[in-house]
């Protein structure tokens, strides 16, 4: 044990990182689950054009730029929306089995743009830039890959814009904003986003120790 | 299990610095230990003792820390020594990796890669030496006391057969008969096996004579005194030196020359309370006549088939102005709840509560109900203010100051909207409240980052800063440093000089003599803790049914193969098809009617949704039966809609039944051995996945604090909105801390590096064959039927 400084971060998860991948994962499905029992009231409000309802389904891709922001290492993404669809599969979905592949779909999104900066950006505009991709595979998914939908061709592409839009603000602006205050609260010691909070909020924002 | 000696320590100049800390947990630290010596490890809070003790254990390994010297077990460096050392931690929820105890206990052998046959015995010596061999391997940990965790985890390190415990304040969350069994089981595992034991501790007298050797570390540097264990009881100047850095010394009381309630003080006028005539002492402020509490509503809900029982019965209680009453009993008797209840953040089971004129208070107060429960929050926080246990439960702001400022803010006059209180009066509560509380330094500090004696202190200002008469508190004292509780008395004492009253739930006899607090016994006649909420969540395992004896990834694969079909096709016959299968199954899964149509029909319901939103948005075919405008309702939409709402709950139902018959455990050990997942990552999840039905209390808790606070999830959707908000970053803040106890306790039992060997065999038998079968027969099934009745309308297509 010597001194020593790192400036590049392994990219390889220690068991601090697994675990609390793991618990966020969880504790997104409880937040889903306390958000079930108010999103009945909100869902009424899309009855009349079902279309736009997933201006709400952010919601359900939070898990995994949350993941990504603060575990910060290749598949947080994925793995954190993944166990949040399992979670949700076993307290009973809507979507059944089917929940694992949009999971992981829609965690793939968020994943690819944190793969395409080398997982060294981790500003707000990234944020905002995996929640959209992630609503944009999510939408895919639904559409085209495991089809949950029919709509014509119009009303399609207005629900995976609504569900792009939906995952840049719900589950890119408010992960980021969670993951500044989780920093500032001083809880992510032994993880790589402790300085979040120090990072500036746009471009630029490095993973340095 | 006398082959594991004790393990010798050595720290050679032994420094660490934690990332983004400016001085060094520990600096230069020489210390030696020989093996079976059993130390006491005291010192200031803050002053590296379980820095040193997560050092010795190996789970100190930040990138950014800046670390110097070495910590050696039996000349080896702590970080190699896997499995020579085991860490039990404070908080009983994080030391607890698996949901039956067994398999718990068997964690740490896995993962030294021990031998299936060995492992059981190991689980069952282990198990024996700590006094739980009364229970089923099965037995599920959620269901044990605080006391009997703790046991379970020192089972769990003792599977290890390890030279050396490490215990950083293994009481400091447990009742007194609590602190008493873990005690003594750490005592016993260490005569029976050796080992060499560390504990810290600030509470001295429940461990200073058992102890060999009294380590006091300096903060910021290394050992700043060693003495025999036996001269914390006859050395005086020790006893004083102890005592300074806040420690609990036996037969010294912490209050020692605080000022006597109603002391001097009395008479003079306190800003924060309004002014008091000596004839209102003793006036009834609350009463609770035939009071029944209970944790859940007292009304059905869907996801239950029945009313939940309330914990407490006929409970009677009368709180008068300016007294302190201390409510006391068993843990599971219901204390918290009964609290919370009086608190009105609970609604009553059944008698009656009443608030009186006295606490109502005059003018627009005479308003408003008498249950406090019917209160808004913003009447609440001015007349009753409450003190969580945990005191980041209540943190809502980003600075000290301004969580001081919004209670003040809240208060609300009775029926209106309008501030109780001016700008100008909040500021001075504000500023008085930091002097009070020590805490003008941090007054721009985050909450959580302050330290947990300054937190307690925080946590009971924000309460006093909106100017409540009543205050109630459950646990203050729990795990507080000898300070800290002095503080806190005093506090309480000047809000109780001032006509202030006070409630308390505590098992702390210390606080209830330095608060001279009448007392309430609640008497322990109800059944033993309830379990957390996860069976609830999951719906209730029915691992009983036959199918719930098969093989995890043979009921996945059947599954999957049905989902399969369903998601080929969008069609009302293959749905049918599966529907009708499932049916079939459903005695094999020991479901009910009543019991499918309770899990089922939020997805029935759903499934309508899904087939309305495509009637509306599917393309426009056939005779055009709605228009609306904008959009139209066809025959063919319709009819695509209906197939896909079938559909959808053709889905789901398999897997409801499915997984309402798995456990996770097996479904875990299914994935990680037989599928081959990596098993760290899977694991991960299963451990996590334990913490569902705490992290759901949680969420309960941070509910009722923030209805506490004044800022709960009611009036408009701003308001609501903004309060959920917060009370998913409560949580996610409860779920981190949560998260990195509990993997420091996977680390410390040797998790996450190398091979590891499975206690229990995760394998197909025969009669799993027909499960796998069974599901291939009802997606052929489904498929068939389509492509004959002409249905088949292939969404790849």
């Amino acid at each position: 044990m010597s001194s020593r400084k790192t400036t590049t971060r392994s990219w390889s998860w220690t068991v601090s990182d697994i675990v609390v991948a793991s618990v966020l994962a969880v504790a997104s499905g409880v937040i889903f689950w306390g958000w079930n029992l108010s999103y009945h009231l909100i869902g009424n409000l899309f009855v009349f054009y079902p279309p736009v309802e997933t201006l709400v389904h952010g919601m359900w891709l939070f898990p995994a730029v949350l993941g990504a922001l603060v575990i910060r290492k290749p598949g947080a993404a994925i793995y954190c929306e993944m166990v949040a669809a399992a979670i949700s599969a076993l307290l009973g979905s809507q979507w059944g089995l089917t929940v694992l592949s949009s999971g992981f779909m829609q965690g793939l999104g968020a994943e690819l743009v944190f793969l395409a900066v080398l997982y060294r950006r981790f500003s707000l505009e990234f944020a905002m830039l995996a929640g959209a991709a992630s609503g944009l595979t999510g939408g895919i998914t639904y559409h085209w890959i495991v089809p949950m939908y029919a709509y014509a061709p119009l009303e399609t592409i207005i629900h995976i814009s609504c569900f792009a839009l939906s995952g840049a603000v719900i589950a890119g602006v408010l992960p980021w904003l969670a993951t500044r205050g989780l920093a500032a609260s001083s809880v992510l010691g032994p993880l790589a986003s402790r300085r979040a909070h120090r990072e500036p909020m746009l471009l630029g924002g490095t993973p340095r120790g | 299990m006398g082959e594991a000696p004790g393990v010798a320590v050595a720290a050679e100049g032994w420094s660490w610095q934690h990332a983004e800390r400016e001085t060094p947990a520990i600096a230069a630290l020489d210390l030696q230990i020989s093996a079976g010596e059993k130390v006491l490890l005291a010192g200031a809070s803050g002053a590296g003792k379980s820095t040193l003790l997560h050092g010795l254990a190996g789970v100190l390994h930040d990138e950014d820390a800046q670390a110097a010297g070495q910590l050696l077990l039996d000349g080896v460096p702590a970080e190699q020594a896997r499995g020579r050392a085991g860490l039990m931690q404070q908080d009983p929820e994080s030391q607890v990796v698996l949901s039956r105890i067994g398999d718990d206990v068997a964690f740490a052998a896995e993962n030294l890669a021990v031998p299936r046959a060995e492992i059981w015995d190991r689980v069952d010596s282990a198990l024996e030496a700590v006094g739980l061999s009364g229970f089923e391997l099965e037995h599920p940990s959620a269901k044990l006391s605080g006391g009997q965790k703790q046991r379970l985890a020192l089972a769990g390190i003792l599977a290890m057969r390890p030279g050396l415990l490490l215990l950083d304040e293994p009481t400091a969350n447990l009742d007194p008969a609590g602190v008493r069994q873990v005690r003594n089981a750490v005592l016993r595992a260490a005569e029976l096996t050796g080992a060499t034991v560390i504990v810290v501790e600030h509470r001295l007298e429940i461990w200073a004579e058992h102890m060999d050797t009294l380590v006091v570390l300096e903060t910021g540097a290394g050992v700043r005194r060693r003495s025999p264990a036996a001269q914390i009881r006859t050395d005086q100047a020790l006893g004083d030196e102890l005592s300074s850095m806040g420690l609990w010394v036996p037969g010294r009381d912490p209050l020692h020359g605080l000022s006597i309630p109603r002391g001097a003080g009395a008479d003079q006028e306190d800003p924060l309370k309004e002014p008091q005539c000596p004839d209102q002492q003793g006036e009834l402020l609350l009463h609770a006549g035939k009071l029944a509490v209970g944790r859940h509503s007292p009304t059905t809900r869907w996801r239950r088939g029945s009313i939940a029982p309330p914990t407490l019965t006929g409970v009677e209680v009368e709180i008068r102005r300016g007294e302190t009453l201390g409510i006391t009993g068993a843990n599971g008797a219901g204390k918290s709840t009964l609290l919370l209840t009086l608190a009105g953040l609970l609604p009553a089971h059944g008698g009656t509560l009443t608030a009186t004129a006295g606490l109502k208070g005059d003018g627009p107060g005479q308003l408003l109900a008498a249950d406090p429960h019917e209160w808004r929050s913003a009447d609440l926080v001015a007349r009753i203010g409450m003190v969580f246990q945990e005191p980041e439960h209540q943190f809502v702001r980003g600075s000290v100051a301004a969580e001081l400022a919004l209670g003040a803010e809240q208060a609300k006059v009775p029926g209106t909207a309008e501030p109780l209180y001016t700008p100008a009066e909040i500021d001075a509560r504000v500023q008085l409240l930091l002097d009070r509380l020590g805490l003008r330094a941090l007054a721009q500090a985050n909450p959580f980052t302050l330290s947990g004696g300054e937190k307690r202190r925080l946590s009971v200002g924000t309460v006093l800063a909106a100017g409540p008469e009543l205050l109630m508190l459950d646990e203050p004292t729990f795990g507080q440093d000898a300070h800290t509780f002095r503080e806190l008395i005093s506090l309480l004492r000047e809000h109780v000089d001032a006509g202030g009253t006070v409630l308390a739930v505590t098992h702390d006899a210390a606080f209830l003599r330095g608060l001279q607090a009448r007392e309430l016994e609640l008497s322990r006649d109800t059944p033993p803790p309830e379990a957390p909420a996860a069976g609830e969540l999951f719906g209730g395992m029915r691992a009983d049914s036959w199918l719930g004896r098969r093989n995890a990834l043979a009921k996945l694969i059947a599954v999957f193969l049905i989902t399969a079909a369903l998601v080929m096709t969008i069609d009302v016959v293959s749905a049918g098809v599966v529907v009708l299968a499932s049916l079939a199954a459903l005695p094999l899964a020991g479901i009910r009617a009543a019991g499918l149509f309770r899990l089922m029909w939020p997805f029935a319901l759903g499934a309508v949704v899904a087939a309305w939103g495509t009637a509306l948005a599917a393309e426009e075919s056939g005779a055009v039966l709605v228009d609306l405008g904008f959009t139209t309702i066809s025959e063919g939409s319709l009819a695509l809609g209906l197939a896909l709402g079938a559909r959808a709950f053709a889905i789901v139902l398999p897997s409801v039944i499915i997984f309402s018959t798995t456990d996770p455990t097996d479904l875990a050990d299914a994935l990680a051995q037989q599928l081959r997942l990596p098993a760290r990552f899977v694991l991960g999840a299963l451990a996590a996945m334990r913490l569902l039905g705490l992290l759901a209390e949680h969420w309960t808790t941070l509910g009722h604090a923030r209805r506490a606070r004044g800022v709960g999830a009611h009036g408009g959707a701003r308001q609501r909105l903004r309060s959920t908000l917060s009370q998913a970053f409560g949580l996610l803040v409860q779920a981190i801390r949560m998260a990195t106890r509990l993997a420091v306790t996977m680390e410390s039992r040797g998790f996450g590096a190398g091979r590891r060997t499975w206690a229990r065999a995760a394998r197909f038998h025969a009669a799993d064959l027909p499960v796998i079968l069974g599901g291939a027969l009802i997606g052929a099934a489904a498929v068939c039927a389509a492509v004959a009745a002409g249905t088949w309308n292939f969404v790849w297509s």
